[in-house]
């Protein structure tokens, strides 16, 4: 069977504080597959060391991280250790 | 007589329907339950041994103007104001708020069922958290290992409060030194606000309790206790202790899209009127709301549906006051607004007695009676609006490699 294709899923945080951001990071990685790309749009700063940390921690890439119309916009691709 | 349906007698749907009882509405409660559970005595029940009354008849503390009725809702359709329920009895209504709360929904992760079954946990019933007990009870000595499985939680204190509580349940029992204790959590710190985690951290650390971040638990192994995590790492115990994730109630809405894909209503998280419906609500952890699920949301969105209602428009500021227990005599409050980040406030005893004195507290206010007092005292403790610094502009990051 191919494998499903890759999504890319934009999960839009802007207006909430810590730990909003990381929190819907966190649920949209439940419901990643390997490859998938998610872009988080976030407002509070905090989510700069925070996404870096998650990003190191759960083997994912982190592909960018830049202002974007007054959002913290941050695109990884999801890696899972066991697919 | 304007008819108003409330889904869910809770903590938010209780409350509601005592506010507008006061007024011309003809109010009816539909309920799955009529046993009323205060949910966050389940912490105590099941970590420290207490045995207070964690549920008391929905009936009685309704008002007699309003009409409860015991039953499941399973189809809304909230353009019509129409409710079909697990008896197949259909009621109408001029408007309808949903309040039926979160449940926890264990079958999300593999294994998670059977463990509740064998170990309990202090996130559902009163049978889980008397289990969560007797395993305590029955425990002498090895891995506990406490943590949330998702990082959708109601209350974001109770997993840590879970494992100071248990620490101190340990140590009175001399078994402290015979037992590793290990805290896991999804996120990249022990408590999710970052500045909730400057108390919770070194108080962890102090307590020798293991700490495992960014662990979100992909199965559980209830014969071996193995607890496998989506990062790839495991953690073998001989008791679990997991906060299960949660999923709002298993009822079909039309339009269907009013739902997430947790089963959670989108609300306007101002004035929860659901997005496409008219005189039609969600209050409480039944919302999908960017504020934690908390009673205390539950019941200030009461508050904000009941004045809409009458015609008064109001707002929902996301605001929660979180009491935590830190395990060592004193607790704090966390407190949060849509335009305020989580702070805790000094750790006192007295902010532990308010805690304790909640149980007692709770069935009074839920009469609608307290307004006054409650209104004063969240007055006085709203946090302060700290807008985020605005971001200064870095350089571009490079692509991570
Ligand atoms: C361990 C623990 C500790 C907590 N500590 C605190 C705390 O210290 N402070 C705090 O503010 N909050 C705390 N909470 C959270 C708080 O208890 C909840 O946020 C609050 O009860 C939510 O209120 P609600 O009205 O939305 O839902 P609930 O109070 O859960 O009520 C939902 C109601 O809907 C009914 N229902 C469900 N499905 C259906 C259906 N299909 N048809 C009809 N009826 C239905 C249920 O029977 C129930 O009566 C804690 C929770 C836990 C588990």
């Amino acid at each position: 069977m191919p494998p499903e294709a890759e999504t890319h899923r934009r999960i839009d945080s802007r207006g909430e504080a810590c730990p909003g951001p990381i929190t819907d990071l966190a649920l949209a990685y439940r419901r990643a597959k390997d490859g998938d790309v998610l872009e988080l749009w976030a407002t509070d700063p905090g989510v700069r060391s925070d996404v870096r940390a998650w990003a190191e921690r759960t083997g994912s890439e982190l592909l960018s991280v830049e202002d974007r119309d007054g959002a913290i916009v941050s695109v990884l691709r999801v890696r899972r250790r066991r697919p | 007589m304007r008819r108003v349906l409330i889904l869910g007698g809770g903590t938010g749907g209780t409350l509601l329907a005592n506010l507008l009882a006061r007024r011309p509405f003809d109010v009816t409660v539909l309920s799955a339950s009529d046993a009323h559970l205060f949910q966050p005595s389940l912490l105590y029940a099941a970590l420290a041994g207490a045995s207070p009354r964690l549920t008391r008849p929905e009936r009685r503390l309704l008002s007699r103007r309003v009409r409860l009725v015991r039953d499941t809702a399973v189809r809304v359709d909230l353009r019509a104001k129409r409710v079909r329920t697990a008896s197949g009895s259909v009621y109408e209504s001029d408007a309808l708020v949903v309040a039926t709360g979160a449940r926890a929904a264990p079958a999300q992760i593999p294994g998670l069922s059977e463990t509740a079954a064998r170990f309990g946990n202090y996130h559902s019933d009163v049978a889980a958290a008397l289990r969560l007990r007797a395993a305590l009870d029955a425990f002498r000595g090895g891995t506990i290992a406490v943590g949330q499985a998702s990082p959708i939680c109601v209350c974001p204190p109770s997993p840590a409060e879970g494992v100071f509580l248990i620490d101190r349940l340990l140590r009175r029992r001399g078994l402290r030194e015979k037992t590793r204790l290990v805290f896991f959590t999804p996120y990249p710190r022990p408590y999710p606000a970052a500045a909730i985690d400057a108390l919770v951290a070194p108080r962890l650390r102090a307590l020798g309790v293991e700490v495992r971040t960014v662990f979100d638990v992909e199965s559980v192994d209830p014969a071996t206790g193995t607890i496998r995590s989506l990062e790839g790492d495991e953690l073998r115990c001989d008791l679990p202790v997991i906060v299960p994730p949660f999923a709002g109630a298993a009822i079909e809405y039309e339009p269907a899209d009013v739902l997430d894909e947790d089963r959670f209503l989108a609300a306007d998280k101002a004035t929860l009127r659901l997005k496409g419906v008219d005189d039609a609500y969600a209050i409480g952890d039944a919302a999908a709301l960017p504020t934690s699920k908390a009673g205390v949301g539950a019941h200030l969105q009461a508050k904000v549906v009941a004045a809409e209602l009458t015609g008064k428009p109001a707002a929902f500021d996301g605001r929660t006051h979180c009491p935590f227990d830190l395990g060592d005599g004193t607790g704090v409050f966390v407190t949060s607004s849509y335009s305020a980040r989580a702070v805790p406030c000094r750790p006192r005893r007295l902010n532990l007695w308010m805690k304790k004195l909640m149980p007692r507290v709770y069935w009074l206010s839920l009469s609608g009676l307290l307004e006054p007092i409650f209104d004063a005292y969240f007055a006085l403790t709203a946090p302060q609006a700290a807008p985020a610094p605005p971001a200064p502009a870095p350089p571009r990051e490079p692509a991570a490699r």
